[in-house]
């Protein structure tokens, strides 16, 4: 049993256990993959889930082939690391569809110490931004007149659309959720605890990032 | 979400299952299970059953759901309610055609049950549809749908919040255009009431 023990003493280490992390890190992914714009990282749930999974594949090279435990231990694994990939991926997929505006919002953001992006992905993203950039000047804008020859950025942006409706389930109870009228009257919802809803994305999008609501 | 990637949540549910082998309790980051004595029913996730239960090393227990005569009163119920009645588990489908799919000769009555299931599921689409219908005619921006399940809603997709989003479209159109022309006066107190809870 060599490999609970190091196992728990990693846990006592980081005072969460690598259930409640892989529990948070699973809600991160549902709610991702389920919201219309990027959320705020989790690459601390990453980077620990990373390393409880490397000890795991340490921990089973230990244990012989025909060990049942062999088979389940990797099996777990696989499905962690689907959880992951998917979660970094779908990541990845918003930063590169709405480069620009993530970018021009993260710049403030940065400043506030609340950025959303990872420092890798905010890198990859002013990388993507700018070979999108030449790419669009050497296929195209430096073969226009000498007037046309500016990449207008903003023009380029494509935004999430945060009007778009979205299910979800609240976690807490909470009162005077203001949904948005087009009449000009605006109306006010409570959310009970357990309750689930289909309404606009945008006046819950502050509590789907304090955990208050999970995306369906 | 993939349908795959519901089924993939809902794997992560605990039911009980009797192994046929005596092993140590299994420490998985998900948890500890275990220990597995031969004969003595313990609980673990839904995937590790299933996989145990391909190595033909395990028989399943049903959950207690997973009965004819609770199945036949939960249909009962949900014909007769105006409303989604409460599934008794929120994955009810995952864990049926998993449980039925590979592990049916551990269930009593298997193909009744996968029958009544299915009736169950079909009731509760054609209400979905019924509200759905009700949702968009009231011009709604807002529904409320206590007691789908994930795989449910997951269903209809594609469908309602595009449907919806496309509505408001329209409404911002018809409202810049022409302020006096309101399709909908009064979309939430409508669409609040005639959406099933």
């Amino acid at each position: 049993m060599e490999s609970t023990e190091e196992l728990q003493f990693s846990d006592d280490e980081e005072e969460v256990t690598a259930e409640t992390v892989l529990k948070t890190l699973q809600c991160a992914w549902q709610n991702e993959r389920l919201s219309p714009e990027i959320l705020p990282h989790q690459n601390d749930m990453v980077e620990c889930m990373l390393g409880q999974i490397q000890h795991m594949e340490r921990n089973i090279n230990k244990l012989s082939k025909t060990d049942l435990r062999t088979s389940i231990h990797k099996m777990e694994i696989s499905r962690i690391k689907f959880i992951i990939c998917n979660y970094l991926k779908t990541r990845l997929n918003k930063i590169e569809k709405y480069c620009i505006p993530i970018l021009n919002q993260e710049r403030q953001r940065i400043e506030t110490d609340t950025n959303y992006l990872t420092p890798s992905e905010y890198k990859y993203a002013q990388e993507y931004v700018l070979n999108m950039e030449n790419h669009m000047k050497n296929v195209v804008l430096n073969k226009m007149p000498g007037n046309m020859q500016v990449f207008e950025m903003n023009k380029m942006a494509e935004h999430p659309n945060l009007q778009t409706h979205v299910f979800l389930k609240a976690n807490e109870t909470i009162n005077g959720v203001v949904l948005e009228d087009l009449t000009g009257e605006d109306e006010e919802i409570d959310l009970e605890e357990g309750s689930q809803h289909i309404l606009q994305y945008k006046p819950i999008a502050d509590l789907l990032k304090n955990g208050k609501v999970t995306l369906l | 979400m993939e349908p795959y990637e519901i089924e993939f949540i809902g794997e992560n549910r605990i039911i009980s299952i009797t192994p046929n082998f005596t092993h140590d309790k299994i420490y998985l980051i998900c948890g500890e299970f275990g220990p597995f004595r031969a004969g003595l029913p313990v609980n673990v996730p839904l995937w590790l059953a299933i996989m145990l239960k391909q190595k033909q090393k395990c028989h399943v227990i049903p959950p207690d759901w997973m009965d004819v005569e609770v199945l036949e009163n939960i249909k009962e119920e949900e014909k007769r309610s105006r409303f989604f009645t409460k599934m008794p588990n929120e994955h009810y489908m995952v864990e049926a055609k998993l449980i039925l799919g590979s592990a049916a000769e551990d269930v009593p009555n298997a193909p009744e049950i996968k029958t009544i299931i299915k009736d169950i599921w079909d009731i509760r689409m054609s209400k979905l549809r019924t509200s759905m219908d009700a949702l968009m005619k009231t011009g709604g921006g807002y529904g409320r749908l206590d007691h789908l399940t994930m795989m449910e809603i997951n269903s209809v997709k594609p469908l309602l919040p595009a449907a919806m989003d496309n509505l408001l479209r329209m409404q911002m159109k018809t409202k810049k255009t022409a302020p006096s022309l309101n399709l909908n006066s009064s979309t939430f107190s409508q669409s609040g009431s005639s959406q099933n809870t």
